[in-house]
């Protein structure tokens, strides 16, 4: 197949910005639609834009994972949820306005900036060539494997964890909401 | 035009600051928890950079575990919605006032 | 990336394809289409020429949260198999296997948590 972009460096760049752009957008549109299944729906493309920039970092796994778990999945519980609590809409308008704006835009002025020093001190990774180290480490051949062996070696006891976190989540979910225990 | 690491640490730190706004802002106790799912996520972006960064998948395997936690949070995190909303017939955290003294 | 950019080119294309076969859909209904005015009950749903009964937004039971809910425990559970399941060979079998059968285990007595407590049973218990 003949290359469609010319520069090694391009598509991935076209690539990143498309899905960056994607994600910073749907989430800014999340969070100000008044519909909480609006807001549903444009998470779920915010994710989905996540799983791009992913693909971009050559984390296949993580990318089907990012669609399949939540996209997929978890959003799919916050719609049964709203459906469920079958929202009004005068429900609706009570919970639209933000309480105080003003604290809510100081607030994320000062995490952007508190982001912005984090990123500042990270400086010896600042200019790192992401294409550049993806071309060193050479192409991704099985990123279940690359994840998978760390995963069953070396972080036995979490993964262990895990298991009696998602009891404690299949516990606590049925006695909180089964009505007649 | 190239991309570099800080591109998408740009990238999560907007992404982080947009949910955080959200969870000061909204008051739909289901939208808040949608907002801190955006901000989980703006650090799993983080972490996969950052394990790129240092050749070394551990940093996956954490976005792996972050996946599967909040997974299990949103469970339980949309159960005590439901609790509450049986309770109080409302999802507005403004009026989830029980204890306030 | 670089050359292995084209491998994606079937993916741009299917979203495309996609995307673009909503648009046009909704397009030709809006552009074709004939509002109908001054009639409401045009507007209303088709229930087979019957008057609606009730609205579309009714409450739905809790029993379809905890279903799903527990869907999604249990998807995660079968998302750790599948790397499990790729570097079974790679590592000591012994390790590995008593590993997750450790993990399967502790995820099996929440499923007869579930099962005991008639989480899954649908008809009225009373």
């Amino acid at each position: 197949m003949e290359p469609i972009l010319a520069a090694a460096g391009a598509g991935h760049a076209v690539a990143f910005y498309a899905m960056a752009a994607l994600a910073v957008a749907s989430a800014v549109l999340m969070m100000t639609q008044r519909n909480p299944v609006a807001c549903v729906l444009w998470l779920v493309v915010c994710f989905v834009g996540l799983a791009g920039l992913f693909v971009t970092l050559e984390a296949y796994f993580l990318a089907v994972i990012q669609v399949l778990v939540y996209a997929g999945a978890i959003m799919v519980l916050f719609l049964f949820v709203i459906m469920l609590l079958n929202l009004r809409p005068e429900d609706l308008k009570a919970v639209a306005l933000p309480r105080i704006p003003l604290v809510g835009v100081v607030a994320a002025l000062l995490l952007l900036a508190a982001v912005v020093t984090v990123i500042s001190a990270s400086r010896p990774y600042f200019g790192m060539s992401v294409a550049g180290i993806l071309a060193e480490v050479g192409p991704t051949k099985d990123s279940v494997r690359d994840i998978g062996l760390p995963l069953f070696r070396d972080w036995l006891l979490p993964f262990e964890a895990t298991s009696i976190l998602l009891l404690a989540a299949i516990v606590g979910a049925v006695a909180l909401t089964k009505r007649k225990v | 035009m190239e991309i570099q690491i800080a591109h998408y640490l740009v990238v999560a730190g907007i992404l982080f600051a947009v949910g955080l706004t959200g969870v000061v802002v909204r008051r739909n106790a289901i939208v808040i928890l949608m907002c801190l799912e955006l901000m989980l996520n703006a650090a799993n972006l983080a972490l996969v950079a950052f394990s790129r960064v240092h050749r070394d998948m551990q940093g996956q395997v954490f976005v792996f575990f972050a996946i599967t936690v909040a997974a299990a949070e949103a469970a339980v995190m949309l159960a005590i919605i439901i609790a509450v909303y049986r309770q109080r017939q409302t999802v507005n955290v403004d009026e989830m006032d029980l204890m306030q003294g | 990336m670089g050359a292995e950019f084209n491998d994606y080119l079937p993916v741009v294309l299917t979203v495309l394809l996609a995307g673009g076969l909503a648009v046009l859909l909704l397009g030709l209904s809006a552009v074709v289409g004939k509002k109908a005015r001054g009639a409401p009950v045009r507007d209303t749903p088709y229930e087979c020429g019957m008057p609606i009964l009730s609205e579309a937004h009714t409450r739905f039971s809790v029993k379809f949260y905890l279903v799903a809910m527990l869907f999604i425990l249990f998807d995660i559970e079968v998302v750790f198999l599948y790397p499990f399941a790729v570097v079974f060979d790679d590592l000591p079998a012994s390790l590995i296997f008593v590993e997750m059968l450790v993990f399967l285990a502790i995820l099996f007595a929440g499923w007869i948590f579930i099962v005991k407590k008639g989480v899954l049973r649908w008809q009225k218990e009373e």
